[in-house]
């Protein structure tokens, strides 16, 4: 198994409560801070023999310093030497696929080949930030998806006439180092995303899920892929979740006395919640969906349900186990739910230290 | 819109053709399958003449053993064009129809101004033909063959004529000495393809970028082999922009104010 490294590069400070977010709070200082931490702890993963580094695109929010996560991506080629570069990701459908594809070649070359391409629908607060029709949200990106493949891999220059995109001249430059294109993967949290991932014959990676939303979705995905003539390798699978880890169990347990703290997106707005989702957002597993969103677990509970890694290293890796065996996933992708610098340090080193190498031998 | 049935004398067949609409004339020709018209010739012949032929072989004409080739039929449609007075005009087809007016195009570079072929049969992946089965067919020529009403089913032993004569004279999947005269086609050329599309998929584009002296390769999304008939209202925007344009069309033109 392999273990990535997510950041949403947090603001470590004061700010206010809601969806969007006003900047009231804001403070140019701690910003830089935050990014500098993240970067920093990155370069700790990369050091410390982690396989991947993730990033990925919020708006308007402490939650997240990375609308542009391809901005960071291109800042961590040339900091992180060895690990695998994964954006997870660009939220497709508000974007200019063209523009995704260009970028996802640019870091490609810029990293030695090193990146992975997640495509993400995004979280429903982000359709506000582009003003975008969230009840074509499906459609955009599955649209997008294809275009983005293709304005890889064709040799030619070409145009496009799409239901959403139309473009009529396209060649881009550069081009992606890995071939046919970088790794590829999408959310598959609903059962339309895993229906749809296993058809197309790409990578699968599940975030604010539970292990039992989550077993659903991928026995939808196997099935569709097999449909499609093939059958998904572990390494085809992301699995992401929250990380606490410490020296034993107990310091775990002191260093945290209260559940993960939560994002600020969708949540914090239930009337842009609920609008959203009076589209055809969420798809088919509507209630399910919603609720995963919406759901605030204490630490045992999250620890139960799979959201959370927490305690010493061989709870952790008994808790991975059990993932691995439900899921079939083959790279988890942590982020550490700890606000101590100290503390997010020590995760990053013992988890190197102490789990990575038996994740290795399972391989 | 519609179209009226007329026939043409030329080079020894009796032809026929429908004809809508007024302006710039445009050539249609025909797929494998035979002249069945759509929503996309509407849309066409609201801005321009549509001259859609039936070419010898095909639908009510009889069994045509005479001609022997693409080339030979080419010319026999231009003659054709010539019988009804007309000197320049724009060319168009679909799938066999395609490499019919890239012919069309090649033999009568001073006459055709334009050419667009959708889904060409000119270059083909090796050793694919289209099932004969209708239900494979129909899962062949559509991404979304729920989305498409039931057609009437052809009548077999035409279509088994019309099939045959395609068959007997459609060449090889790469045809070398016709690919060696494409370059003598310097009239834009816009070649459509469905990304969907297993017959000749849209990795058949570049092979006409780089053959053709003056190409350009649009992909359809989420359309099969009938791109025609899946998209008609996309490919008729890129298409009469084209025709209007020609290779100015990937230039974007008009308003896109939102409130001017």
């Amino acid at each position: 198994m392999k273990a990535a490294l997510f950041s949403a590069v947090p603001y470590g400070g004061q700010a206010s409560e809601g969806w969007p977010v006003p900047a009231d709070l804001y403070a140019d200082e701690t910003a830089q801070r935050s990014y500098s931490a993240a970067i920093e702890r990155f370069r700790l993963a990369d050091e410390t023999g982690w396989d991947w580094v993730t990033v990925a695109e919020h708006h308007y929010s402490p939650f997240s310093l990375t609308p542009n996560p391809m901005l960071l991506a291109g800042a961590l080629t040339q900091v992180v030497r060895r690990a695998r570069i994964a954006v997870l990701g660009p939220t497709v459908p508000m974007l200019n696929p063209v523009r995704v594809a260009e970028e996802f070649a640019m870091l490609d070359v810029m990293s030695g080949g090193r990146i992975v391409a997640g495509l993400m629908r995004g979280t429903p607060n982000e359709y506000v930030t582009y003003n975008v029709n969230p009840q074509e949200s499906r459609e955009r990106f599955q649209e997008a998806l294809q275009l983005i493949r293709k304005a890889w891999t064709e040799p030619q220059p070409f145009g496009w006439q799409g239901r959403h995109y139309e473009f009529r001249s396209l060649s881009i430059w550069p081009r992606p180092v890995q071939k046919p294109h970088p790794p590829l993967y999408m959310s598959g949290s609903s059962p339309e995303s895993g229906q749809y991932a296993g058809e197309n014959h790409i990578g699968i990676g599940f975030a604010v899920t539970t292990l039992p939303l989550a077993t659903k979705a991928i026995g939808v995905y196997r099935a569709a892929a097999r449909g499609a003539g093939w059958e998904p390798t572990p390494d085809d699978i992301i699995y992401r979740c929250g990380l606490h880890i410490a020296d034993s169990d107990e310091k775990a347990n002191n260093d945290l006395t209260s559940g993960p703290p939560r994002g600020r997106f969708s949540i914090s707005n239930p009337a842009l919640e609920s609008a959203v989702a009076g589209t055809s957002y969420y798809g088919r597993d509507f209630e399910a969906q919603r609720n995963r969103v919406a759901r605030l677990p204490t630490i045992k509970d999250a620890v139960d349900n799979g959201q959370v890694l927490f305690g010493g290293p061989n709870s952790v890796f008994q808790q991975i186990l059990k993932i691995r065996d439900l899921i079939g996933a083959g790279i988890l992708d942590l982020v550490l739910i700890t606000q101590d610098d100290d503390k997010a340090r020590r995760a990053v080193e013992l988890f190197a230290g102490k789990v990575l190498p038996r994740l290795r031998e399972m391989e | 819109m519609n179209f009226a049935e007329h026939f043409v004398e030329a080079d020894g067949f009796r032809i026929r053709y429908l004809e809508a609409g007024q302006g710039e004339p445009l050539i249609w020709f025909h797929g494998g399958g035979g002249l069945q018209l759509n929503r996309l010739h509407a849309l066409l012949a609201e801005k321009r003449r549509v001259i859609a032929f039936e070419a010898p072989g095909f639908g009510v004409s009889p069994v045509n053993e005479r001609t022997r080739s693409m080339e030979e039929l080419a010319g026999t449609m231009g003659a054709a064009i010539a019988a009804l007075g007309i000197e320049r005009y724009a060319v168009m087809g679909i799938s066999f129809g395609g490499k019919l007016a890239l012919w069309t195009a090649i033999l009568n570079p001073e006459r055709v101004a334009a050419a667009v072929l959708l889904a060409p049969a000119a270059i083909r992946p090796q050793n694919t033909r289209p099932p004969m089965d209708p239900a494979q067919l129909r899962a062949m020529l559509y991404a979304h063959p729920e989305r498409v009403p039931p057609m009437p089913a052809p009548d077999p032993e035409q279509m088994k004529k019309s099939m045959g004569f395609a068959m007997r004279v459609i060449g090889p999947d790469r045809d070398t000495a016709f690919e060696a005269r494409f370059g003598t086609a310097k009239m834009p050329i816009l070649v459509v393809l469905g990304t969907a599309d297993r017959l000749i998929p849209p990795e058949m584009g570049r092979f006409y970028r780089q053959l053709l002296p003056n190409c350009h390769v649009l992909m359809v999304y989420d359309a099969a082999h009938a791109v025609d008939v899946e998209r008609p209202e996309a490919v008729f925007a890129a298409v009469d922009d084209f025709l209007k344009r020609q290779d100015k069309f990937i230039v974007r033109a008009g308003q896109s104010a939102l409130f001017p």
